[in-house]
């Protein structure tokens, strides 16, 4: 029973940090209809700019944090300014290949942060430092380390910060706006433009905000951001593409999923075990587990 | 409409001259070349540029964007390796078994994911080829995991085995060229440009989606099966995502939806990374940006180039 306990607990917070990675991915789909490949990258870029920032430069970690942040949302801008422009802006004959090309250039700018990444600052993994130096500790009958602990608080935050931006703010609402309908939305007045830049630059910092609050428990290599990434596939398939309620719930269930799947199933195939789910929830059930109405980003 | 079905077929069939071409040149460099190493560059090359003209069926031709050519040619070397290492078949068993045992495996995916389309078939085959490289990856008793594989070589002679691929290469692209000349050429094509469409007209469109997955994964397991047998070691490092991002830019680079570019792409993207290898290991960041431009500015690619510039040439003497 303890084992359970401890393992839903763990789980639950997984869940809290593949929701920062997932409401942005489905956000992105819910205005653009597209996967954006580069995900993890943003993740790695949050991840690395919290290390080097903290690590390099000496800055104290609580200030390299929203440093991340920053670095996040201003990559998360230029890719939609430069890159994902063509898929909405006039291009009409673009419209013909606009999912091969959305797929080419998120997956070729994922090789060249990697990439890129690897060959400036180098291969190998870096120890970020904690935010706050804690030992393993037991909060009842679970275990839990400090930092861990931290950030999961501190992804609840964000999450219901992002929540609550979304639902209630005027930029929020032009999102959801544009989510339903563009050329509703603009005939409306609003800025579609914006509001995509908008969805790109948030994505990015909460993606990088993930990576951040991770990188002690991780460190950070070039490569990080594949595995978080392929969860938060799993996740937006599961919570119904673009749906970003159904991403959060998504996210709590596959991590507690996935870590009663480690221990009592198969604990080398636990990866293969959310794409297992992403298979089958598209082919039987292509509309997520809220279904058909959830989907109003 | 007569008007257009010709410039269509003039336009493959120069497309094909240009590949045949191209593979011809391949065939004359041994009697120049004779350093082992370059030969062995160009050996890998060909390989990549079986598994480009096998997603080239698919995404270039047939519109279904797949991400798992790499995981179908580790899927392909691994039928074979474990043919040999479990039950001692010999290479002649082996190779076919892995044509065979690849078309099915594709045929049953290209079932699966028949109603999918853009993003949900890119994360359906991309969860697929993931699957398939943890469970290959993970499954020691059976496939000795990570260790990888040893297997028995074709032959032992280099400039032997190049001729084999140039053989196998050239069978491909003429295989590719009748098929795309005829009648389900024009099917995919059609498939491509109109799904629905397409259907209304009485095509067949199940059976020619579900044809081109099994097509273009045989031409990937037939590539993997060689190359594990050339490199007499096969890992699960085959099928990693990265393989298909090298492939997908490739086809980009050299053109989608045409014969000769992925050829002259993988052989261009290869040789360059060889050399980029040397200057200081920055092939894949050369890459990249080449693809994300390509696909941003110049959207066919090198043969979209090509014939805008032969246009240009021609141009005058047509007014």
């Amino acid at each position: 029973m303890t084992l359970a306990l401890d393992l839903f607990v763990n789980g639950l917070i997984f869940g809290l940090f593949y929701a920062l990675m997932a409401v942005g991915l489905a956000m992105i789909f819910g205005v653009l209809k597209v996967v954006n490949f580069a995900h993890g990258e943003f993740y790695m870029v949050g991840a690395y700019t919290y290390v080097l920032c903290a690590l390099k430069l000496g800055v104290p970690a609580w200030l390299a944090l929203p440093l991340a942040a920053i670095a996040g949302a201003f990559l998360g801008w230029l890719v939609e300014r430069t890159l994902m422009r063509p898929l909405y802006a006039g291009y009409a004959s673009w419209a013909v290949m606009k999912d091969e090309y959305a797929v080419v250039v998120t997956f070729g700018l994922s090789l060249l942060l990697v990439n890129a990444v690897d060959k400036i600052v180098g291969p190998y993994p870096y120890r970020g430092p904690a935010l706050i130096e804690t030992s393993r500790f037991a909060l009842g009958p679970v275990m839990l380390n400090g930092q861990k602990l931290i950030a999961a608080i501190v992804s609840a935050a964000l999450l219901v910060a992002f929540a609550i931006f979304l639902k209630r703010s005027l930029w929020g609402r032009q999102i959801q706006a544009v989510a339903q309908n563009r050329l509703g939305a603009s005939l409306a007045g609003i800025d579609a433009t914006r509001a995509t830049s908008l969805v790109f630059a948030v994505s990015g910092l909460l993606a990088a905000l993930s990576g951040a609050l991770l990188a002690p428990l991780i460190n950070p290599s070039p490569d990080v951001g594949a595995f978080p990434a392929i969860k938060s596939y799993v996740i937006v398939v599961l919570g119904g593409m673009g749906s970003v309620w159904g991403a959060m719930i998504a996210s709590l269930l596959l991590g507690v999923l996935e870590s009663f799947f480690a221990v009592y199933v198969s604990y080398d195939y636990r990866d293969a075990f959310g794409l297992l789910i992403l298979i089958l929830v598209l082919i039987f059930r292509p509309q997520g587990i809220l279904g058909e109405r959830s989907r109003d980003v | 409409m007569k008007g257009a079905a010709n410039l269509w077929a003039n336009r493959l069939r120069t497309d094909f001259r240009v590949a045949l071409a191209v593979v011809g040149l391949l065939a004359c460099v041994p009697i120049f070349v004779s350093s082992p190493y370059w030969l062995g560059v160009l050996i890998v090359s060909m390989y990549f540029a079986m598994l480009s003209l096998g997603w080239n069926l698919l995404a270039g031709f047939t519109g279904q964007f797949s991400l798992a050519p790499a995981a179908f040619a580790m899927l392909g070397a691994y039928t074979t390796a474990l043919l040999e290492y479990h039950l001692k078949a010999s290479l002649a068993i082996g190779i076919p078994a892995a044509v065979l045992g690849t078309a099915l495996t594709g045929y049953l995916l290209g079932r699966v994911v028949l109603r999918l389309t853009g993003p949900y078939l890119a994360l359906t085959t991309l969860s697929f080829a993931e699957i398939a490289r943890v469970v290959v990856g993970n499954s020691y008793n059976f496939t000795r995991g990570d260790q990888g594989l040893n297997v028995s070589a074709l032959m032992h002679s280099r400039v032997g085995y190049y001729y084999v691929f140039v053989a196998v290469l050239l069978v491909t692209l003429a295989a590719l060229y009748a098929l795309m000349r005829g009648r389900a050429g024009r099917f995919w094509l059609a498939i491509r440009d109109d799904a629905t469409g397409a259907e209304s007209r009485g095509i067949n469109v199940v059976r020619y989606k579900t044809f081109a997955f099994a097509l273009s994964c045989a031409i990937c397991g037939l590539a993997g099966s060689l190359y594990g047998t050339f490199s007499q070691l096969v890992s699960p490092e085959l099928g990693l995502l990265l393989q298909t991002g090298l492939v997908i830019c490739m086809v980009v680079i050299g053109g989608m939806g045409t014969l000769s570019g992925p050829i002259v792409g993988a052989l261009l993207v290869y040789l360059l990374s060889e050399w980029l290898r040397e200057v200081g290991n920055i092939q894949l960041i050369v890459f990249s940006i080449a693809v994300i431009l390509v696909a941003r500015f110049f959207r066919t690619g090198l043969w979209g180039l090509a014939q805008s510039v032969a246009a240009r040439s021609r141009a005058p003497a047509v007014k």
